[in-house]
């Protein structure tokens, strides 16, 4: 086989084998970092897009952070702190046009899975990603009190299926915590959802009725000790129902995803002192756009990373160059022009670039996958990192670019190589 | 009529700074095949000689023709490209390409001319061979020196140049295998029909070359012909 451009680069490259791997990885450090962010960044923000499914607006208890209450009210971040009184729910239900108004309740938990109190229209209504009814895996959705549906996450986490019995615990105690069990009222497993790759997945289902009897109870029993007895629905006072929350949508035209009316009920909503109203579409761009400043930052910082490399490039080339100043010279005599040598020299770097490039493309499809596989487990958070391969495309021919440029100073010094200087016989 | 290998006219170089040119050739012609040996005294120019002859110096005046072409009237890449595969060069420390067999040191010329590609690795081969290398896969750093300067000798001829120059091609071994060495260029270039142009202070060599001239009497920039 002839002795190539291709030889005399792999040949050098090959020479210096360490600072070859090294630069090589350093850009390939540079490219998955930058890689792993953006594809994070997209998926993450499809994921939290993904949960709020088909509703248009979230209502909730006054003087709250309208991001916070989404978060805890889609999300399962955290309990919300003020609450909605059942009549103030039902007026709202019937002043405004809404297509559907669910009403939820959060507060209670099992072995640390958050329990959603609703009624059946969330199952019937309120899709939990858009176009993406829910579905069962097993059994059915509850209809009567005392029954939980679990979803497809919780059922994996609890090793519950039908038919098991459980207790539910008041609030959602801390690692470590007992918490309060309401030990006097069982719930009966009666069906497990299918997965929706959405954060409703690690929730525990409930009918409102049964989470009311449970506080009701707590109070009654705080009145009247012993004598209480059992609490049923026919003990609910008005002040025990109680919702965190309502999932709403506005009357909407067949195939529109959001209805005319939206803006004028939900400025209505945000005049209203009793209540909190959150878009979540919106409270979720917030969120974006506080979290893109610091991926900026990362982004920018990933960048640094691969400049950083290129650097290392030019260092390590400039310094081969010094090595290589004989050899450059034997080839001139040969006949290899100064262009060529120069060419060579932008290509071994352009090649390194590349290398790093294309490494860094397969460390970042697994780094996204472990990413991913971490969100899910501790967030629940369901994010498909899928690079846009326009972006990782760009990304590539940026870095080889980049490498090639940095290759330019050691190409000059190569160019520049004094032939009779370096051609003075070997002592 | 064939054009001379090598005809030098007039030529006159001093390095910046130099009050006296170092060389003044008025002339010097080397035909097809013939063999030259030039001696002189170390810092008379002998290398800077070649350097012209090469085209990696500029004269001051004066034309260098290799194969009737001013080498100093080509520019750039074409100038290399000519070098390249007009004449063939052996350096006194061979200067062989470190990370390169034996075998692809010698092909190493012939990438930059414009011999098919896929004859390279027979040529290679055949002339290391006709020059009993036996081991052409060999790194030149595992060679004897003898066998490092074959390999240079071949990578001289591996163009077909019609002219070769040789810069003290003896200095860096001893008088037995000196003798060798010298028996293998000249043959080499006799068999290829190329003209040598040996530049050497070795008293040595002189028998061995038909013609023979000295740089002092060529040059004649001390005497002020320049």
């Amino acid at each position: 086989m002839a002795i190539t451009d291709t030889t005399f680069i792999a040949r050098s490259l090959r020479a210096r084998l360490f600072s070859t791997v090294t630069t090589t990885a350093i850009v390939a450090l540079g490219v998955a970092l930058m890689l792993v962010l953006l594809a994070m960044r997209d998926a993450g923000e499809k994921a939290f897009s993904r949960g709020r499914g088909n509703m248009h607006m979230l209502i909730s208890g006054p003087q709250q952070d309208p991001m916070v209450t989404v978060l805890n009210s889609v999300f399962y971040t955290g309990t919300p702190r003020n609450y909605l009184r059942w009549d103030q729910f039902e007026q709202l239900r019937a002043k405004y046009p809404f297509e559907w108004a669910i009403p939820t309740q959060l507060g209670d938990s099992y072995r640390g899975l958050p329990v959603l109190a609703t009624t059946e229209e969330f199952f019937s209504r309120f899709q939990p990603a858009d176009d993406t009814p829910w579905s069962l895996a097993e059994g059915r959705v509850f209809d009567k009190p005392f029954e939980i549906v679990l979803g497809a996450d919780a059922a994996k986490k609890s090793g519950l299926t039908v038919g098991d019995h459980v207790f539910l615990t008041h609030g959602t105690p801390r690692h470590g915590e007992k918490g309060h069990v309401h030990d006097e009222f069982s719930y009966t497993v009666v069906g497990v959802l299918a997965p929706t790759a959405t954060l409703h997945d690690r929730a525990v289902f409930t009918d409102l009725t049964s989470a009311w009897i449970l506080h009701a109870h707590e109070r009654r029993e705080e009145a009247l000790g012993p004598d209480a007895g059992k609490t049923g629905p026919g003990d609910l006072l008005d002040s025990d129902k109680k919702i965190t929350g309502v999932y709403a949508r506005v009357l909407t035209r067949p195939g529109a995803s959001v209805g005319a009316a939206f803006q004028q009920v939900f400025d209505m909503l945000r005049r209203d002192p009793t209540v909190t109203v959150a878009a979540p579409d919106q409270e979720i761009g917030k969120l974006f756009s506080i979290v893109s400043n610091v991926d900026r930052i990362i982004i920018a910082l990933a960048a640094v990373v691969l400049i950083v490399g290129s650097a290392t490039i030019m260092l390590v080339l400039y310094q081969a160059m010094e090595q290589r100043r004989r050899q450059i010279a034997v080839l001139r005599v040969l006949g290899c022009s100064r262009r060529r040598i120069f060419g060579l020299v932008v290509t071994e770097s352009a090649v390194i670039g590349a290398a790093g490039a294309v490494v860094g493309v397969l460390i970042s499809l697994a780094g996204s996958r472990i990413v991913a596989g971490q969100l899910y487990q501790r967030l629940n958070l369901v994010a498909e990192p899928t690079p846009e391969p326009r972006v990782v495309l760009a990304v590539v021919l940026g870095t080889i670019a980049l490498a090639a440029i940095a290759g330019l100073v050691p190409a000059v010094a190569a160019y520049r190589t004094g032939v009779i200087r370096n051609l003075r016989p070997i002592a | 009529m064939q054009s001379p290998a090598l005809a030098i006219e007039n030529l006159g170089f001093r390095y910046p700074g130099q009050r006296e040119d170092l060389l003044g050739i008025t002339g010097l012609t080397l035909d097809a095949g013939e063999q030259i040996l030039l001696a002189g005294r170390s810092g008379m120019g002998k290398s800077t000689l070649l350097h012209l002859i090469l085209g990696l110096l500029e004269p001051d005046r004066g034309t260098v023709l290799v194969a009737g072409e001013n080498i100093h009237a080509l520019r750039g890449p074409r100038r290399d490209h000519f070098r390249g595969t007009h004449i063939g060069m052996i350096f006194q420390t061979f200067h062989l390409l470190h990370g390169f067999t034996a075998i692809e040191n010698v092909m190493t010329a012939m990438a930059f001319s414009d011999i098919p590609k896929a004859e390279h690795h027979t040529r290679a081969a055949a002339l290391l061979d006709r020059l009993a290398i036996t081991t052409p896969d060999a790194m030149p750093e595992r060679m004897s020196v003898g066998q490092q300067q074959r390999v240079a000798v071949a990578r001289a001829l591996a163009c077909d140049p019609v002219l070769v120059l040789a810069d003290e091609p003896t200095a860096s071994l001893d008088p037995e295998n000196a003798g060798g060495a010298m028996d293998l260029i000249q043959n080499a270039c006799r068999e290829r029909n190329a003209a040598l142009l040996c530049v050497s202070h070795a008293p040595s060599l002189v028998d061995r070359f038909d013609r023979h001239e000295s740089l002092a009497d060529l040059n004649n920039a001390a005497s002020g012909g320049a």
